[in-house]
Protein backbone atom coordinates (compact mmCIF):
# COMPACT_ATOMS: atom_id res chain seq x y z
CA UNK A 1 0.00 0.00 0.00
CA UNK A 2 1.14 3.32 -0.61
CA UNK A 3 0.61 5.29 3.44
CA UNK A 4 0.67 9.02 4.13
CA UNK A 5 2.27 8.88 8.22
CA UNK A 6 1.58 12.72 9.38
CA UNK A 7 3.87 14.07 12.24
CA UNK A 8 6.44 12.36 10.51
CA UNK A 9 9.74 13.51 12.92
CA UNK A 10 7.69 13.20 15.86
CA UNK A 11 8.57 9.45 17.60
CA UNK A 12 5.70 7.59 17.53
CA UNK A 13 5.76 8.50 13.77
CA UNK A 14 8.84 7.07 13.33
CA UNK A 15 8.25 4.07 15.26
CA UNK A 16 5.18 3.19 12.84
CA UNK A 17 7.02 3.78 9.74
CA UNK A 18 10.25 1.80 11.34
CA UNK A 19 7.49 -1.03 11.66
CA UNK A 20 5.88 -0.43 7.82
CA UNK A 21 8.70 0.51 6.02
CA UNK A 22 9.38 -3.03 4.96
CA UNK A 23 6.13 -4.16 3.55
CA UNK A 24 4.99 -0.44 2.38
CA UNK A 25 5.74 2.35 0.28
CA UNK A 26 5.32 5.43 2.79
CA UNK A 27 5.11 8.82 2.07
CA UNK A 28 6.14 11.13 5.34
CA UNK A 29 5.06 14.71 6.01
CA UNK A 30 5.38 16.89 9.13
CA UNK A 31 4.95 21.19 9.35
CA UNK A 32 7.98 22.52 7.47
CA UNK A 33 9.77 23.93 10.80
CA UNK A 34 10.09 20.04 11.17
CA UNK A 35 10.31 18.36 8.32
CA UNK A 36 13.96 17.20 6.87
CA UNK A 37 15.42 14.48 5.19
CA UNK A 38 12.93 12.22 3.73
CA UNK A 39 10.16 14.15 5.24
CA UNK A 40 8.16 16.48 2.84
CA UNK A 41 7.11 19.37 4.31
CA UNK A 42 3.38 20.57 3.74
CA UNK A 43 1.35 22.87 6.14
CA UNK A 44 -1.55 20.92 5.41
CA UNK A 45 -3.58 24.04 4.73
CA UNK A 46 -6.75 23.90 2.83
CA UNK A 47 -4.72 24.87 -0.73
CA UNK A 48 -3.78 22.48 -3.64
CA UNK A 49 -1.01 21.64 -1.74
CA UNK A 50 -2.76 19.21 0.87
CA UNK A 51 -4.31 17.38 -2.39
CA UNK A 52 -1.25 17.05 -4.29
CA UNK A 53 -0.10 15.33 -1.16
CA UNK A 54 -2.45 13.11 -1.07
CA UNK A 55 -2.31 11.85 -4.38
CA UNK A 56 -1.86 8.10 -4.74
CA UNK A 57 -2.03 7.41 -1.23
CA UNK A 58 -4.49 3.99 -0.35
CA UNK A 59 -4.59 5.02 3.45
CA UNK A 60 -3.30 8.28 5.95
CA UNK A 61 -2.04 7.28 9.11
CA UNK A 62 -2.72 10.48 11.31
CA UNK A 63 -0.52 10.85 14.72
CA UNK A 64 -3.13 12.65 16.63
CA UNK A 65 -1.21 12.96 19.88
CA UNK A 66 1.76 13.58 20.46
CA UNK A 67 2.68 14.33 16.74
CA UNK A 68 3.02 18.13 17.64
CA UNK A 69 4.52 20.31 20.32
CA UNK A 70 4.32 24.28 20.50
CA UNK A 71 1.76 26.63 22.16
CA UNK A 72 -1.20 25.67 23.20
CA UNK A 73 -2.91 27.51 20.15
CA UNK A 74 -0.78 25.57 17.44
CA UNK A 75 -1.91 22.61 19.06
CA UNK A 76 -5.34 23.42 18.93
CA UNK A 77 -4.84 24.60 15.59
CA UNK A 78 -3.19 21.71 14.07
CA UNK A 79 -5.36 18.93 15.69
CA UNK A 80 -8.47 20.70 14.61
CA UNK A 81 -8.45 22.69 11.42
CA UNK A 82 -5.06 20.99 9.77
CA UNK A 83 -7.19 17.63 10.63
CA UNK A 84 -10.09 18.94 8.76
CA UNK A 85 -8.60 20.08 5.80
CA UNK A 86 -6.43 16.96 5.63
CA UNK A 87 -9.14 14.83 5.64
CA UNK A 88 -11.57 16.48 3.31
CA UNK A 89 -8.44 16.43 0.87
CA UNK A 90 -8.27 12.81 1.86
CA UNK A 91 -12.40 12.07 1.14
CA UNK A 92 -12.13 14.54 -2.18
CA UNK A 93 -9.01 11.97 -3.07
CA UNK A 94 -11.81 8.99 -2.82
CA UNK A 95 -9.02 7.70 -0.01
CA UNK A 96 -11.12 4.59 1.79
CA UNK A 97 -9.32 4.47 5.16
CA UNK A 98 -8.02 7.07 7.62
CA UNK A 99 -6.18 5.61 11.24
CA UNK A 100 -6.04 8.11 13.33
CA UNK A 101 -3.68 7.19 16.42
CA UNK A 102 -5.04 8.39 19.65
CA UNK A 103 -4.13 7.61 23.46
CA UNK A 104 -5.95 6.25 25.94
CA UNK A 105 -4.83 8.61 28.26
CA UNK A 106 -8.08 10.63 27.49
CA UNK A 107 -9.42 8.21 30.28
CA UNK A 108 -6.65 8.32 32.39
CA UNK A 109 -8.68 10.26 35.37
CA UNK A 110 -10.90 7.03 35.53
CA UNK A 111 -9.98 4.75 38.54
CA UNK A 112 -7.95 1.24 37.52
CA UNK A 113 -10.34 -0.97 38.54
CA UNK A 114 -13.25 0.14 36.09
CA UNK A 115 -13.54 -1.80 33.27
CA UNK A 116 -13.02 1.49 30.54
CA UNK A 117 -13.84 -0.13 27.11
CA UNK A 118 -14.44 1.59 23.50
CA UNK A 119 -17.90 1.89 25.09
CA UNK A 120 -16.81 4.88 27.46
CA UNK A 121 -17.26 7.98 26.90
CA UNK A 122 -13.26 10.09 27.06
CA UNK A 123 -12.97 12.52 29.64
CA UNK A 124 -10.16 14.57 28.29
CA UNK A 125 -8.23 17.32 30.54
CA UNK A 126 -8.67 20.76 30.02
CA UNK A 127 -5.45 21.71 31.26
CA UNK A 128 -3.36 19.21 29.16
CA UNK A 129 -3.63 21.03 26.11
CA UNK A 130 -1.81 17.62 24.35
CA UNK A 131 -4.96 15.40 25.58
CA UNK A 132 -7.24 17.96 24.55
CA UNK A 133 -5.89 18.54 21.33
CA UNK A 134 -6.14 14.69 20.99
CA UNK A 135 -9.36 14.88 21.97
CA UNK A 136 -10.75 17.55 19.41
CA UNK A 137 -8.68 15.73 16.96
CA UNK A 138 -10.82 12.58 17.24
CA UNK A 139 -14.21 14.87 17.35
CA UNK A 140 -12.93 16.09 13.68
CA UNK A 141 -12.28 12.31 12.00
CA UNK A 142 -15.76 11.01 13.72
CA UNK A 143 -17.57 13.84 11.68
CA UNK A 144 -16.34 13.11 8.37
CA UNK A 145 -16.85 9.49 9.49
CA UNK A 146 -20.27 10.32 10.63
CA UNK A 147 -21.07 11.86 6.90
CA UNK A 148 -19.44 8.83 5.46
CA UNK A 149 -16.60 10.92 3.83
CA UNK A 150 -14.20 8.92 4.79
CA UNK A 151 -13.73 5.28 7.12
CA UNK A 152 -11.82 5.94 10.41
CA UNK A 153 -10.16 3.56 12.48
CA UNK A 154 -9.38 5.35 15.89
CA UNK A 155 -6.20 3.74 17.79
CA UNK A 156 -6.17 4.57 21.16
CA UNK A 157 -2.59 3.40 22.43
CA UNK A 158 -1.36 2.55 25.72
CA UNK A 159 1.46 4.45 27.87
CA UNK A 160 4.16 4.74 28.00
CA UNK A 161 5.47 3.23 25.15
CA UNK A 162 8.21 0.34 26.30
CA UNK A 163 7.09 0.82 29.54
CA UNK A 164 8.25 -1.77 32.07
CA UNK A 165 8.09 -0.40 35.64
CA UNK A 166 5.77 -0.77 38.38
CA UNK A 167 2.40 0.42 37.84
CA UNK A 168 2.71 1.38 34.17
CA UNK A 169 -0.27 -0.47 33.86
CA UNK A 170 -1.24 1.01 30.35
CA UNK A 171 1.99 0.25 28.94
CA UNK A 172 2.03 -1.05 25.30
CA UNK A 173 5.74 -2.10 23.19
CA UNK A 174 6.72 -0.11 19.99
CA UNK A 175 6.12 -4.33 17.84
CA UNK A 176 2.62 -3.99 19.38
CA UNK A 177 2.16 -0.54 18.02
CA UNK A 178 3.89 -1.29 14.67
CA UNK A 179 1.46 -4.76 14.25
CA UNK A 180 -1.75 -2.69 15.18
CA UNK A 181 -0.96 0.00 12.92
CA UNK A 182 -0.63 -3.09 10.22
CA UNK A 183 -3.50 -4.49 11.16
CA UNK A 184 -5.72 -1.97 11.21
CA UNK A 185 -4.48 -1.37 7.47
CA UNK A 186 -5.98 -4.65 6.49
CA UNK A 187 -9.05 -5.34 8.81
CA UNK A 188 -12.24 -5.94 6.94
CA UNK A 189 -14.20 -5.53 10.30
CA UNK A 190 -14.19 -2.28 10.84
CA UNK A 191 -17.40 0.21 11.04
CA UNK A 192 -17.35 3.87 9.45
CA UNK A 193 -15.92 5.07 13.02
CA UNK A 194 -13.93 2.51 14.83
CA UNK A 195 -12.62 3.06 18.37
CA UNK A 196 -9.58 0.34 18.68
CA UNK A 197 -7.68 0.55 22.28
CA UNK A 198 -4.44 -1.43 22.41
CA UNK A 199 -2.35 -1.98 25.36
CA UNK A 200 0.13 -4.77 26.19
CA UNK A 201 -0.82 -7.64 28.22
CA UNK A 202 1.23 -6.44 31.28
CA UNK A 203 0.46 -7.00 35.49
CA UNK A 204 -2.64 -5.36 36.46
CA UNK A 205 -3.21 -4.63 32.68
CA UNK A 206 -5.83 -1.36 33.28
CA UNK A 207 -7.65 -1.55 29.58
CA UNK A 208 -9.11 -4.75 28.07
CA UNK A 209 -8.19 -5.32 24.55
CA UNK A 210 -10.77 -7.63 23.39
CA UNK A 211 -12.47 -5.55 20.78
CA UNK A 212 -8.81 -5.29 19.21
CA UNK A 213 -8.33 -8.70 19.60
CA UNK A 214 -11.59 -9.34 17.31
CA UNK A 215 -11.24 -6.63 15.09
CA UNK A 216 -7.56 -7.49 14.45
CA UNK A 217 -7.46 -10.68 14.46
CA UNK A 218 -3.22 -10.83 13.36
CA UNK A 219 -2.38 -9.25 17.02
CA UNK A 220 -4.11 -13.02 18.27
CA UNK A 221 -1.40 -14.03 21.02
CA UNK A 222 0.11 -10.56 21.67
CA UNK A 223 -3.03 -9.22 23.75
CA UNK A 224 -4.42 -10.46 27.33
CA UNK A 225 -6.39 -13.13 26.37
CA UNK B 1 -23.43 42.04 36.71
CA UNK B 2 -20.43 43.00 34.47
CA UNK B 3 -20.74 41.54 31.47
CA UNK B 4 -18.25 40.71 28.84
CA UNK B 5 -19.19 40.42 25.34
CA UNK B 6 -17.01 38.71 22.32
CA UNK B 7 -18.19 39.37 19.03
CA UNK B 8 -20.59 41.83 19.56
CA UNK B 9 -20.66 43.92 16.39
CA UNK B 10 -22.14 41.06 14.60
CA UNK B 11 -25.94 40.57 13.37
CA UNK B 12 -26.39 39.45 17.08
CA UNK B 13 -25.03 41.62 19.40
CA UNK B 14 -26.76 44.82 18.81
CA UNK B 15 -29.95 43.26 19.98
CA UNK B 16 -28.21 41.09 22.60
CA UNK B 17 -27.10 44.73 24.03
CA UNK B 18 -30.60 46.74 23.40
CA UNK B 19 -31.61 43.97 25.34
CA UNK B 20 -29.27 44.13 28.41
CA UNK B 21 -27.78 48.01 28.32
CA UNK B 22 -30.18 48.97 31.37
CA UNK B 23 -30.01 46.46 33.25
CA UNK B 24 -25.79 45.20 33.02
CA UNK B 25 -22.56 46.60 33.08
CA UNK B 26 -21.87 46.02 29.57
CA UNK B 27 -17.83 45.81 28.00
CA UNK B 28 -18.68 45.30 24.38
CA UNK B 29 -15.57 43.74 22.10
CA UNK B 30 -15.25 42.92 18.52
CA UNK B 31 -12.61 42.69 15.35
CA UNK B 32 -14.22 45.81 14.08
CA UNK B 33 -15.25 48.82 15.12
CA UNK B 34 -18.55 49.81 16.56
CA UNK B 35 -21.24 51.34 15.18
CA UNK B 36 -21.91 54.74 15.92
CA UNK B 37 -25.06 54.16 17.70
CA UNK B 38 -23.22 52.38 20.28
CA UNK B 39 -22.62 54.62 23.21
CA UNK B 40 -21.23 52.19 25.77
CA UNK B 41 -17.76 50.73 26.95
CA UNK B 42 -16.01 49.55 24.04
CA UNK B 43 -12.58 47.32 23.22
CA UNK B 44 -11.30 46.49 19.57
CA UNK B 45 -10.68 42.70 20.22
CA UNK B 46 -10.14 39.25 18.40
CA UNK B 47 -12.44 37.18 20.25
CA UNK B 48 -9.12 34.28 19.23
CA UNK B 49 -6.93 36.40 20.91
CA UNK B 50 -6.62 34.39 24.04
CA UNK B 51 -4.33 36.72 26.45
CA UNK B 52 -6.67 39.63 25.25
CA UNK B 53 -10.16 37.98 26.25
CA UNK B 54 -8.25 36.81 29.38
CA UNK B 55 -7.14 40.69 30.11
CA UNK B 56 -10.54 41.94 28.77
CA UNK B 57 -12.53 39.52 30.76
CA UNK B 58 -11.32 40.75 34.53
CA UNK B 59 -13.60 41.83 37.28
CA UNK B 60 -16.50 40.00 34.94
CA UNK B 61 -19.65 38.26 36.23
CA UNK B 62 -20.52 36.60 32.70
CA UNK B 63 -19.12 36.28 29.01
CA UNK B 64 -20.95 35.88 26.44
CA UNK B 65 -19.55 34.60 23.26
CA UNK B 66 -21.76 36.04 20.02
CA UNK B 67 -18.55 35.88 17.56
CA UNK B 68 -19.08 33.87 14.24
CA UNK B 69 -17.31 34.00 11.04
CA UNK B 70 -18.08 31.70 8.42
CA UNK B 71 -16.80 30.95 5.27
CA UNK B 72 -13.18 31.33 5.59
CA UNK B 73 -11.56 28.08 6.58
CA UNK B 74 -8.61 29.68 8.71
CA UNK B 75 -10.65 32.31 9.92
CA UNK B 76 -13.75 29.71 10.83
CA UNK B 77 -11.86 28.05 12.77
CA UNK B 78 -10.16 31.15 14.40
CA UNK B 79 -13.04 32.98 15.45
CA UNK B 80 -15.49 29.96 15.92
CA UNK B 81 -13.37 27.27 17.86
CA UNK B 82 -10.43 29.43 19.30
CA UNK B 83 -12.93 32.06 20.65
CA UNK B 84 -14.38 29.74 22.52
CA UNK B 85 -11.27 28.31 23.66
CA UNK B 86 -10.26 32.22 24.79
CA UNK B 87 -13.27 32.24 26.49
CA UNK B 88 -12.87 29.08 28.94
CA UNK B 89 -9.53 30.14 29.82
CA UNK B 90 -10.49 33.08 30.61
CA UNK B 91 -13.37 32.17 33.15
CA UNK B 92 -10.58 29.97 34.34
CA UNK B 93 -8.33 32.17 35.15
CA UNK B 94 -10.63 34.85 36.97
CA UNK B 95 -13.23 31.62 38.32
CA UNK B 96 -15.99 33.85 36.39
CA UNK B 97 -19.03 31.46 37.08
CA UNK B 98 -21.17 31.50 33.79
CA UNK B 99 -20.15 31.98 30.22
CA UNK B 100 -22.93 32.06 27.12
CA UNK B 101 -21.94 30.55 23.84
CA UNK B 102 -24.28 31.38 20.75
CA UNK B 103 -24.13 28.82 17.48
CA UNK B 104 -26.60 27.60 14.48
CA UNK B 105 -28.98 24.57 15.59
CA UNK B 106 -26.79 22.50 12.98
CA UNK B 107 -23.36 22.54 15.66
CA UNK B 108 -25.79 20.08 17.30
CA UNK B 109 -28.77 19.13 15.03
CA UNK B 110 -26.98 18.43 11.49
CA UNK B 111 -28.15 17.03 8.74
CA UNK B 112 -28.60 13.45 10.18
CA UNK B 113 -31.60 14.64 12.44
CA UNK B 114 -33.06 17.99 10.69
CA UNK B 115 -33.45 15.64 7.67
CA UNK B 116 -35.15 13.03 9.55
CA UNK B 117 -36.64 13.80 12.80
CA UNK B 118 -38.81 15.99 14.38
CA UNK B 119 -39.34 17.24 18.08
CA UNK B 120 -35.97 18.08 18.02
CA UNK B 121 -34.81 18.45 21.36
CA UNK B 122 -31.67 20.32 22.73
CA UNK B 123 -30.38 18.17 24.86
CA UNK B 124 -29.25 15.47 21.81
CA UNK B 125 -25.73 14.29 21.45
CA UNK B 126 -24.02 17.04 18.73
CA UNK B 127 -23.84 15.53 15.21
CA UNK B 128 -22.45 18.47 13.29
CA UNK B 129 -21.36 16.72 10.21
CA UNK B 130 -18.36 18.08 8.68
CA UNK B 131 -20.02 21.45 7.27
CA UNK B 132 -17.35 24.31 7.93
CA UNK B 133 -19.84 26.07 10.31
CA UNK B 134 -21.38 23.75 11.80
CA UNK B 135 -18.22 22.12 12.25
CA UNK B 136 -16.20 24.61 13.69
CA UNK B 137 -18.98 25.68 15.98
CA UNK B 138 -19.30 22.36 17.77
CA UNK B 139 -15.51 22.00 18.04
CA UNK B 140 -15.81 25.68 20.16
CA UNK B 141 -18.84 24.10 21.92
CA UNK B 142 -17.26 20.84 22.74
CA UNK B 143 -14.24 22.89 24.46
CA UNK B 144 -16.36 24.86 26.52
CA UNK B 145 -18.10 21.18 27.32
CA UNK B 146 -14.19 20.00 28.51
CA UNK B 147 -13.64 23.07 30.25
CA UNK B 148 -17.17 23.16 31.90
CA UNK B 149 -16.84 19.42 32.99
CA UNK B 150 -13.36 20.33 34.53
CA UNK B 151 -13.76 23.45 36.11
CA UNK B 152 -17.30 23.56 37.12
CA UNK B 153 -18.29 26.98 35.11
CA UNK B 154 -21.71 26.82 33.90
CA UNK B 155 -21.67 26.68 30.45
CA UNK B 156 -25.30 27.70 28.65
CA UNK B 157 -25.50 27.54 24.92
CA UNK B 158 -27.57 29.40 22.55
CA UNK B 159 -28.83 27.67 19.46
CA UNK B 160 -30.24 29.61 16.52
CA UNK B 161 -31.37 29.47 13.25
CA UNK B 162 -33.07 31.84 10.82
CA UNK B 163 -33.18 35.31 12.08
CA UNK B 164 -36.24 37.88 11.20
CA UNK B 165 -36.46 41.38 11.22
CA UNK B 166 -40.10 41.75 13.16
CA UNK B 167 -40.93 44.90 10.78
CA UNK B 168 -41.61 42.10 7.58
CA UNK B 169 -40.28 39.31 8.60
CA UNK B 170 -37.26 39.21 6.21
CA UNK B 171 -33.51 38.45 6.71
CA UNK B 172 -30.24 39.90 6.58
CA UNK B 173 -29.61 38.31 3.41
CA UNK B 174 -32.72 37.51 1.96
CA UNK B 175 -35.71 39.57 1.00
CA UNK B 176 -39.31 38.56 2.80
CA UNK B 177 -41.06 35.79 1.57
CA UNK B 178 -44.51 35.14 3.40
CA UNK B 179 -46.86 32.70 2.96
CA UNK B 180 -44.52 30.30 2.18
CA UNK B 181 -42.24 26.93 3.17
CA UNK B 182 -40.48 29.04 5.46
CA UNK B 183 -37.90 27.34 7.94
CA UNK B 184 -38.87 25.69 10.82
CA UNK B 185 -36.94 27.65 13.47
CA UNK B 186 -37.01 31.35 12.60
CA UNK B 187 -37.04 34.13 15.03
CA UNK B 188 -37.31 37.69 15.46
CA UNK B 189 -33.72 39.81 15.96
CA UNK B 190 -35.78 41.69 19.28
CA UNK B 191 -36.70 37.65 20.80
CA UNK B 192 -32.91 36.44 19.68
CA UNK B 193 -31.70 39.54 21.83
CA UNK B 194 -34.13 39.03 24.88
CA UNK B 195 -33.19 34.92 25.01
CA UNK B 196 -29.59 36.22 25.54
CA UNK B 197 -30.97 38.64 28.66
CA UNK B 198 -32.63 35.43 30.10
CA UNK B 199 -29.10 33.47 29.91
CA UNK B 200 -27.38 36.00 31.49
CA UNK B 201 -30.26 36.52 34.21
CA UNK B 202 -31.64 32.78 34.61
CA UNK B 203 -30.85 31.50 38.42
CA UNK B 204 -28.58 28.85 38.45
CA UNK B 205 -30.78 26.81 40.76
CA UNK B 206 -33.01 26.48 37.40
CA UNK B 207 -30.13 24.94 35.19
CA UNK B 208 -30.04 20.87 36.08
CA UNK B 209 -26.47 21.12 34.91
CA UNK B 210 -23.42 22.86 34.62
CA UNK B 211 -23.99 22.59 30.73
CA UNK B 212 -27.29 23.74 29.08
CA UNK B 213 -28.61 23.90 25.52
CA UNK B 214 -31.40 25.67 24.60
CA UNK B 215 -33.19 26.29 20.96
CA UNK B 216 -34.03 29.98 20.93
CA UNK B 217 -37.29 29.75 19.09
CA UNK B 218 -40.96 30.95 19.30
CA UNK B 219 -44.18 28.38 18.95
CA UNK B 220 -44.56 27.29 15.53
CA UNK B 221 -46.96 24.49 13.97
CA UNK B 222 -44.06 22.59 12.48
CA UNK B 223 -43.71 20.56 14.98
CA UNK B 224 -39.67 20.02 13.85
CA UNK B 225 -38.02 21.96 16.12
CA UNK B 226 -38.98 21.51 20.04
CA UNK B 227 -38.53 25.00 22.26
CA UNK B 228 -40.16 23.80 25.65
CA UNK B 229 -37.14 24.06 27.41
CA UNK B 230 -36.20 27.40 26.70
CA UNK B 231 -39.58 28.77 27.57
CA UNK B 232 -39.82 26.68 31.23
CA UNK B 233 -35.81 26.99 32.23
CA UNK B 234 -35.09 30.37 30.56
CA UNK B 235 -38.66 31.32 31.28
CA UNK B 236 -37.87 33.13 28.02
CA UNK B 237 -41.15 34.57 26.02
CA UNK B 238 -40.90 35.71 22.25
CA UNK B 239 -42.83 38.24 21.81
CA UNK B 240 -43.05 37.70 17.85
CA UNK B 241 -44.00 34.25 16.24
CA UNK B 242 -43.45 35.03 12.69
CA UNK B 243 -46.90 34.54 11.69
CA UNK B 244 -47.14 35.77 8.43
CA UNK B 245 -44.53 32.98 7.32
CA UNK B 246 -46.56 30.06 8.54
CA UNK B 247 -50.02 31.37 7.53
CA UNK B 248 -51.62 31.78 4.17
CA UNK B 249 -52.71 35.37 2.72
CA UNK B 250 -55.31 37.12 4.94
CA UNK B 251 -59.07 36.06 2.71
CA UNK B 252 -62.52 36.37 2.82
CA UNK B 253 -64.24 33.17 3.54
CA UNK B 254 -66.62 32.06 1.01
CA UNK B 255 -69.67 32.63 3.81
CA UNK B 256 -68.54 36.28 3.76
CA UNK B 257 -68.86 35.81 7.59
CA UNK B 258 -67.02 33.08 9.40
CA UNK B 259 -65.63 29.81 9.07
CA UNK B 260 -65.85 28.90 12.84
CA UNK B 261 -68.75 26.86 12.09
Amino acid sequence: MNLLITSAASATAQLIAAALGEKHTLRLTDLSRKASGDIVSNELGHGSETDDLLAGIDTVINIGYQGQSGSAAHLMDYHTRRMYNLLQAASDAGIARYINVSTLRLYEDHEENLVVTEKWRTDPSAEDTELLAAHMAEYVCKEFARDRLIQVANLRLGWPFDGTGVGETAAISSDLIGAAVEEALISEELGQWQDIHVQSPVARQRFITKTAATLLPGLAGRLSS
Amino acid sequence: MNVLILGGNGMLGPWAVKAMKERHDILLTDINEPYPEYKGEYQKLSADDVDGVVKAAEGMDVIVNLSVLRPDRQFAFDVNMMGNYAMMVAAREHRIKRVITTGPHYQMAGQQYEEWDFDLIPDMPPAPGTRLYAHTKALGQEICRVFSARHGIQLITLLYYNMKHSWNLGGPEAPPVYHDDMVPYSTAWQDCGTAVQAAVEVPEERLATRSETFFILPDLPHGKFNNEKTKRVLGWVPRYHVEGLWNKEYRQPDSNLTEAF
